[in-house]
């Protein structure tokens, strides 16, 4: 009996979808990617609905970034299908400025002469770049109030913190509307006090935004409180569902090697997940 | 030289269209310097230029208009070298030296097969501004207009691709047809650059106005508008300076540079 409740849940699900068209934000099927002679993922597929959230979770070098890099078209897929809002190839290009991405990396040169504000208006398309000055200024300020950065607008990029670094990067995405926003381990190189505002904050402006969110993290914790799907990855997809069901003591045994300390779902900001 | 021949001596036609050339030549290479720098790109331009010693003797060897087939094979060049840096795992200064080298000895290769008069190397590597033409103007300015032209259609662009090339992809951006329009303008101002002021220096012009405005600005438009102005103005002094000591004024332009740079960073270092 039991054995057949995620089977029914599916079916309701793909139903739901039909009776209401919507349309998932994001495809994947049959994703295979190689780097270099390396297969790093092997057979993926899977949906995004709109408005959820969802983490990839995995041990290092399961194809975690590799993964979302090729949906996002930085990294050439084998094989395979990856959609965007339904679209795909040439198609997807009037969509492109609806996602938004906040790197895992962002190596820049300390002296780059640019400002918080001018890094946060580089999100604005070209035309509202250069015309709309006035407005072009208010949306700035208010996206950088709104992950409270307004002092630092006029600071050098180089002079930031990894946190607020990366909380400019969300800046960066708020200017224009997006639909999709796409975070690969957004938290790494960031302190636990950091990681946990960052997490309240993204969470915050999910609800408020109506974002659909991929992101790739190393923190469960975080992952159940605020993530409302996971993706476990080892090259080859492993499990799919909520937080409750699929990160199981028995599931993260198989993903990672070893047993996940049993109170990895109450939050102890200074631990996390990559040193096991 | 008194003062009133110093300024006789800018009353003459030749010496008013050297201070023009010098002056464009200071404002494109600050403006494309400055996206330079902040590329890594800087040995592209010594590696380019180098080159050029090839194009020149490609073209005497084959009696061809040297101005013309100097930018051609300039921009042939330049994208060539970005593309094996693309298709190759070694490195963007390995692809830049191996390049740099090979073009030089083939260059001094067929400069040995050249008959005839063979006194234009020196000219080659140090370059005459004095000897600037009324074409080299117009083609100056008609480059310093596409380029300007350029940065008014895709600046914000250029700015995100030069800062992070994922985030500008992400974007949608057309990456690698901006960053091939940025080497051939590159391509054909450091060709223009050459007949005025020789291979070895030309780099000069790309890096030191853009590296002086880096030491002093914190936002980008006025960095490259600090860039192409320090690039103006050096280009005028440098000129004065060279009439006025009779100074070589190629060296004497990039020398005034180089003071600028010092005076500027010693500056910033006691602020």
């Amino acid at each position: 009996m039991f054995r057949l409740l995620p089977s029914l849940a599916k079916s309701l699900n793909s139903m739901y979808q039909n009776l209401f068209f919507i349309q998932p934000i994001v495809t994947v099927k049959d994703l295979s990617v190689m780097r270099g002679e390396y297969l790093a993922v092997d057979n993926v597929s899977f949906e995004l609905l709109p408005g959820t959230h969802t983490a990839i979770i995995g041990p290092n070098g399961a194809g975690k970034s590799t993964l979302i890099k090729t949906i996002l078209g930085l990294i050439e897929k084998r094989s395979g299908e990856v959609k965007l809002f339904n679209c795909s190839g040439r198609q997807l290009n009037r969509f492109k400025t609806e996602i938004g991405y906040i790197p895992q990396k962002f190596p820049f040169d300390r002296t780059f002469p640019l400002t918080v504000s001018e890094l946060v208006g580089l999100g604005l398309n070209t035309k509202q770049w250069w015309y709309d000055r006035k407005p072009k200024y208010r949306i700035i300020q208010q996206a950088l109030e709104q992950v409270h950065l307004s002092k630092q607008a006029k600071q050098k990029i180089g002079t930031l913190s990894g946190g607020e670094l990366k909380r400019v990067l969300l800046a960066y995405c708020l200017v224009v509307p997006r639909r999709l926003l796409v975070l690969d381990e957004a938290l790494a190189g960031v302190d636990a006090t950091g990681e946990m505002e960052f997490a309240a904050l993204l969470n915050n402006l999910k609800q408020e935004q109506n974002w659909t969110i991929l992101e790739v993290s190393h923190d469960l914790d975080l992952v159940s409180k605020y993530c409302d799907s996971v993706i476990c990855l080892n090259r080859q997809l492993l499990y799919q569902g909520s937080p409750q069901d699929t990160l199981t003591p028995e599931n993260l045994l198989q993903i990672y090697g070893s047993l996940v300390s049993p109170t990895c779902h109450h939050h102890e900001p200074t631990r996390r997940t990559e040193s096991f | 030289m008194n003062l009133p021949d110093v300024l006789s001596l800018f009353s003459l036609p030749f010496m008013q269209r050297a201070i023009l050339g010098g002056v464009l030549f200071g404002i494109l290479g600050g403006i494309l310097g400055s996206f330079l720098i902040l590329r890594r790109l800087s040995l592209f331009g010594d590696t380019v230029g180098h080159s050029a010693m090839l194009g020149v003797v490609l073209a005497a060897l084959l009696e061809l208009p040297s101005t013309w087939t100097l930018i051609g094979f300039t921009v042939a060049f330049g994208l060539g070298v970005i593309y094996l840096i693309d298709k190759t795992d070694l490195g963007s200064d390995t692809v830049l030296c191996i390049s740099l080298s090979g073009s030089v000895a083939l260059g001094t290769i067929g400069f040995s097969y050249l008959k005839g008069y063979r006194g234009n190397l020196l000219s080659i590597l140090f370059g005459d501004i004095l000897a600037i033409s009324n074409t080299d103007l117009i083609l100056l300015l008609l480059l310093l207009s596409v380029t300007l032209a350029w940065l008014m259609i895709s600046l914000p662009e250029q700015i995100l691709l030069t800062l992070n090339s994922d985030l500008a992809i992400v974007k949608g951006l057309p990456v690698r047809s901006h960053r091939y329009l940025f080497i051939v303008l590159l391509a054909i101002t450091i060709a223009l650059t050459i007949r005025a002021v020789g291979i070895l220096l030309v780099n000069g012009f790309l890096v030191i106005p853009a590296a002086t405005a880096r030491l002093i600005c914190q936002q980008f438009v006025p960095f490259l508008a600090t860039a192409a102005g320090v690039g103006a103005l050096s280009g005028v002094m440098g000129m004065v300076i060279s009439g006025a000591f009779d100074l070589p004024s190629g060296p004497s332009i990039v020398l005034v540079q180089l003071f600028g740079f010092l005076a500027v960073a010693l500056w910033c270092r006691q602020s």
